[in-house]
């Protein structure tokens, strides 16, 4: 089970996953521009957006569960998220 | 036959360096010794509102939750996956997000929403968590005997892991400070 197909003979675990380099690589790249840029209010443009192409081409060709794949896919959909976040009751 | 479970909890440190350590937590390896129970995490989309200073991510999260043999076997699965919405405000200093499970919804739905802002009382030095777990077992499962016992363990499993995670939290929000104050220095 899990996200992404494994490799037969493998566990399942992050290190294995056919994306981990490309995942890490714009998890260090996401974590260097939030902590240096946007907490201190520079939020103009996006950087790291070549390390979140590859990874996410990673991604698309591997995504195996449905459920999850039309998140992906919702890309190029509206900024709003689909499930509400601000109602403060169930 | 929904619950709801609330938590509470204050970090001595402030927004920026908490929502840091926030995305730090699933990256870090160290961190997934502390964490065993998440298998895989993945960014689903990642999008920046520059007009307002949001930022949107989706995650895919996959649990390991083995859970009491008796779920095992009505379930059949011990691997669960989880899609996480996180609405970041940069102006307003404010974090929302929600978690709910995708897979093995017939039986059980699990929505999680984590607020973190800055605490009232110190507002440039603390930030407050604000976390409420709601579950519902599905027909299905509430049909069986042991679903008051599944509830039960569905709640102590939310509790501890949520214990785990601020203890990971508050290690990088440490890690964090020390590097800050070494470059300050």
């Amino acid at each position: 089970m899990g996200i992404l197909g494994k490799d037969k003979k493998g566990s399942p675990s992050s290190s294995t996953s056919p994306c981990a380099n490309l995942r890490a690589a714009y998890h260090n790249c996401f974590n260097r521009w939030y902590s240096e840029k946007f907490v201190k209010g520079q939020w103009d443009k996006e950087d790291c957006v070549s390390e979140w192409r590859k990874y996410k081409a990673c991604l698309s060709e591997h995504l195996e569960d449905k459920h999850l794949s039309r998140f992906l896919e919702a890309d190029e959909g509206p900024l709003e998220p689909s499930i509400p976040v601000t109602d403060g009751k169930r | 036959m929904v619950k709801a479970l609330t938590q509470e909890y204050t970090y001595k440190h402030p927004w920026e360096r908490v929502t840091c350590a926030f995305w730090r937590k699933f990256s870090d390896p160290e961190n997934k010794r502390m964490l065993p129970y998440i298998k895989e995490v993945q960014t689903l989309n990642q999008k920046l509102d520059p007009a307002t200073g949001k930022l949107y991510t989706t995650q895919a999260i996959t649990l390991h939750a083995p859970g009491p043999w008796f779920i095992h076997k009505i379930v059949g699965l011990d691997i669960c996956e989880c899609v996480e919405l996180t609405v970041m405000d940069g102006r307003s200093r404010s974090v929302q997000l929600t978690s709910r499970n995708v897979s093995l919804q017939k039986f059980i739905e699990v929505e999680e929403k984590i607020q973190y802002d800055p605490h009232p009382d110190n507002p440039s030095g603390w930030t407050i968590c604000r976390q409420e777990t709601g579950f519902q077992i599905k027909p299905l499962l509430a049909l069986s005997p042991v679903a008051e016992m599944v509830e039960q363990k569905c709640a102590e499993k939310c509790v501890q892991n949520s214990a785990k995670c601020r203890e990971v939290m508050e290690r990088i929000c440490k890690f964090l400070e020390v590097e800050s104050s070494g470059i300050a220095i």
